[in-house]
């Protein structure tokens, strides 16, 4: 009853920097055998320099790059638990003859290159298929596998501007911003494993493979649906609200005790504004006019923040949060990455896992976004050293021998140090 | 081959979500194939009903973008889970489906017999999805959540905007989306444990999570000393919008020289403060204004393709009336034009996603109650007069 969902499912994982980590991050937690794939002359690039050359390029354990500085910076780690590493140069003829071997071997490549570099290395869907007619063949990019500009290159802040998000992101001042998250990345990474799953489906009633061709800007624009539909027929086009809602009021941030602490309510109904009231001990602010409808709030809300930010300010964020909670006002502490990490409540549920990586130390990892009742995530297991499993994929899965697996780290196919990490 | 070939075309998906994330996730199982019939509170229906943008001047329940874009391809049945006799009918249509999404406070299903617990009995092989702002367990369950609220506690908005000022949230229901993905990908793989092992099973699906995993930033890079802040935006104006130049991450170092000719300043080329990407990120302001000179007497699209073309990230603030007129979205076909009965012909977002060998299914959101016959005389075996009679009664 408790086996792992994905048990028995392996991936050849191409992917790099966010969006496909992440994705074949979350399949891991749900038990694929999952190996990436990089070279000594190109490793992922969150893994940062070889020889980092200034102080503060990459996030090292304690600022502190290591004499392997690859195998610990800190965005790497943390977005590749629950992988093998395979080295391989690609741009060989036998790196690419053993890649094609392993893709026989597996259920899923997933890729998130440029979109036409896998078929510029000759290891296009095409061929991939033909050597293996089960495989499901994961493209992820920017812009999709066609269309003019298909080979652009984007970070996940590039796509916040090109699908629209910024556009609606911003104070009340119109001006457009952009996250300081890559949006697109981790959502894409998230949506990754439900599409993966829809593909396998089709493998089981057709007995084949498929190629699937997921667009991270398409995928951001899915949400701005309702702007996209009403544009169509009204022509409006919507532009930042700030933290403003056009039904939820009030609704905002305030500021709390301490540096830079804030909480955020939202008030859906005049039964919580009356709860507001009351939490606030305001209990006759719910009687005055000025504030009685939401078209009345939102005449006043200059006046409502005022007295809203007169209260909070006398709290910390948590106080305040189960202070309105308790009067059934939706509210929340506006956290700080390190804050969530020993928050109650994701602590309570097991969100978090503590890993004790071999080279970066100790430190906390994200889990899944969802549990899954007879199906559990398991434990992180540490993101692995550049070619780690070298071994274990050469000998073990394809059969090579030690010195045949030794001639391919001399002919520098394989190998467990970047090009570049010996110069100093 | 289930008919259509469709991935979902043998799955029944009942619907008693609301708003943004359970409605998202389902609408994703209906562009798969899925038959998902979305049941709503007589009278009222969805809150998304209510939440417009309304395409019309006066809001009306069929006329809201919201409603209309995030229940596509639904069946819509009207149904008062409340009254003892919906609730029995509910247990009935649990029976005959594969997937139940729910976003209920957490436990109040459980009140009215149609928790989990209750519906496995009838129906094993039952995947019964939560979506919820803070899941199903935990001190915070009982809290109200919203889509502020999400962005707050997942430690998303803390960093966005500007330094001097408070913090921001993503614009629209960006939060909801993204935990409406987290509980398709959920449900998908309870669907891929199903198809392998037979049985169901609870998926809990919180959007303080969700939201918590796609800061991907925030709580590592503190851990490793150095805590994120909100920093000054690095968009640089063009003569009718927004613009990146995209010179900071992800170019290759030779770049800067290429871009420094095109803007017809060829001397910055070996500029020390600029011509390495730390030094650029370092003199990031300076670094801006010098951009903006250039940019500011060009149009956006001009600027954004001109500077992908040196191989640069850059990228321009697109609003909502530029998808319409992107080359790229164009020429995938990625928006659809869809009718509606009362909302006319609206353009949607169309598949985020494609599979070879299976087709998007397409079709319009439904009207309150418009599935009501189908569903409880073709499928439950009522009269004509038992629904007039249920009508009565203010069941459905």
């Amino acid at each position: 009853m408790t086996q792992l969902a994905l048990e028995g499912l392996r991936i050849l994982d191409l992917t790099q920097v966010a969006v496909g980590p992440y994705a074949t991050l979350l399949l891991g937690f749900m038990g694929a055998e999952v190996i990436k794939v990089e070279s000594c002359s190109r490793m992922d690039i969150s893994r940062g320099a070889a020889r980092p050359t200034s102080q503060g390029e990459g996030l090292y354990p304690g600022g502190e790059p290591g004499e392997r500085p690859w195998n610990r910076a800190a965005h790497y780690v943390h977005r590749n638990g629950n992988k093998r590493s395979l080295t391989l140069d690609l741009a060989t003829a036998r790196g690419k003859a053993f890649l094609l071997q392993l893709a026989t071997m597996c259920d899923v490549l997933i890729e998130n290159f440029r979109a036409s570099v896998m078929d510029r290395l000759g290891l296009g869907y095409e061929t991939l298929s033909h050597a293996n007619p089960r495989l499901i063949y994961v493209k992820i990019s920017s812009q999709g596998a066609t269309g003019p500009e298909r080979d652009y290159g984007s970070l996940g802040s590039t796509l916040e501007q090109t699908a629209g998000l910024a556009s609606i992101t911003g104070y009340e001042d119109g001006r457009p911003l952009m996250t300081n998250e890559t949006y697109p990345d981790p959502v894409v990474g998230i949506l990754a494993v439900g599409v993966l799953m829809a593909a396998l489906r089709q493998r089981r009633q057709t007995g084949r493979g498929t190629f699937i061709d997921l667009a991270q800007r398409e995928v951001t624009v899915a949400m701005l649906g309702e702007y996209v539909v009403d544009y169509s027929v009204t022509g409006r086009v919507p532009g930042p609200l700030g933290n403003r809602h056009p039904h939820l009021v009030p609704q905002g941030v305030y500021p709390c005790q301490g540096d830079d602490m804030w909480v955020a309510l939202s008030v859906s109904s005049d039964d919580e504004w009356r709860g507001l009231c009351r939490a606030i001990g305001q209990p006759n602010l719910a009687q005055d006019p000025k504030f009685a409808t939401v078209l009345a709030r939102r005449h006043h809300q200059a006046e409502l923040d005022q007295i809203l930010a007169a209260w909070t300010q006398e709290r910390e964020h948590y106080q305040a949060m189960h202070l309105l909670q308790a009067h059934g006002v939706p509210a929340g502490a506006v956290l700080k990455g390190g804050e969530t990490l020993v928050d109650p409540h994701l602590t309570a549920r097991g969100f978090w896992d503590v890993v004790n990586h071999p080279e970066a130390g100790t430190y906390t990892q994200v889990s899944t976004p969802w549990r899954l009742s007879k199906s559990p995530r398991r434990p992180t297991i540490p993101s692995p050293s550049l070619g780690e499993h070298n071994n274990y994929v050469l000998g073990d899965l394809l059969g090579l021998s030690q010195q045949e697996i030794a001639a391919l780290e001399t002919q520098g196919i394989i190998g467990t140090r970047p090009i570049g990490a010996e110069e100093d | 081959m289930p008919e259509n070939d469709c991935i979902l075309g043998d799955i029944r998906v009942l619907d008693l979500s609301e708003d943004v994330a359970g409605p998202f996730c389902t609408k994703l199982l209906a562009g798969l194939g899925a038959e998902v019939i979305k049941v709503e509170a007589p009278g009222t229906g969805d809150i998304s009903r209510g939440a417009g943008p309304f395409i019309d001047a006066a809001p009306h329940g069929e006329q809201s973008a919201t409603y209309l874009y995030l229940n596509t391809g639904k069946k819509s049945i009207t149904l008062d889970l409340q009254s003892q006799t919906g609730a029995f009918i509910l247990q009935r249509l649990a029976q005959e489906c594969d997937i139940l999404v729910e976003s209920c406070p957490a436990g109040h299903l459980d009140q009215l017999g149609l928790g989990y617990a209750t519906l496995e009995r009838f129906n094993p092989g039952l995947i019964y999805t939560s979506v919820t702002p803070f899941g199903q367990t935990g001190p915070y369950r009982d809290y109200k959540g919203s889509e502020l609220i999400a962005q707050a506690m997942g430690a998303l908005m803390h960093t966005i905007g500007l330094p001097d000022k408070e913090p921001l949230r993503i614009g629209g229901n960006a939060a909801g989306y993204t935990t409406g993905m987290s509980a398709f990908s959920a449900t998908l793989l309870a669907l891929y444990v199903r198809d392998a092992a037979g049985h169901g099973q609870h998926v809990d699906v919180s959007a303080m999570e969700t939201i918590t995993v796609a800061q991907i930033h925030a709580s590592i890079a503190h851990q490793f000393g150095r805590t994120p802040t909100r920093r000054a935006s690095t968009l640089a104006q063009a003569q009718d919008g927004w613009v990146h130049a995209g010179l900071e991450r992800g170019v290759r170092e030779d770049t800067w020289a290429r871009v420094c000719a095109l803007m017809g300043r060829p001397e910055l080329a070996d500029d020390p403060k600029f011509n390495t990407r730390e030094a650029r990120r370092e003199h990031q302001q300076e670094l801006l204004t010098l951009i903006s000179e250039w940019t500011a007497t060009r149009p956006k699209e001009e600027i954004y393709h001109a500077l992908q073309g040196l191989r640069t990230v850059a990228g321009y603030v697109a609003t909502v009336a530029d998808l319409y007129t992107s080359q790229q979205l164009l020429a995938r076909e990625f928006l659809q034009c869809i009718d509606h009965p009362d909302a006319g012909t609206a353009t949607y977002p169309g598949a985020p996603f494609t599979i070879q060998g299976t087709a998007w299914h397409y079709a319009r959101a439904p009207r309150l109650g418009e599935h009501n016959v189908e569903v409880y005389c073709g499928r439950l075996g009522y009269t004509r007069e038992d629904l007039a009679h249920l009508r009565g009664a203010g069941v459905i």
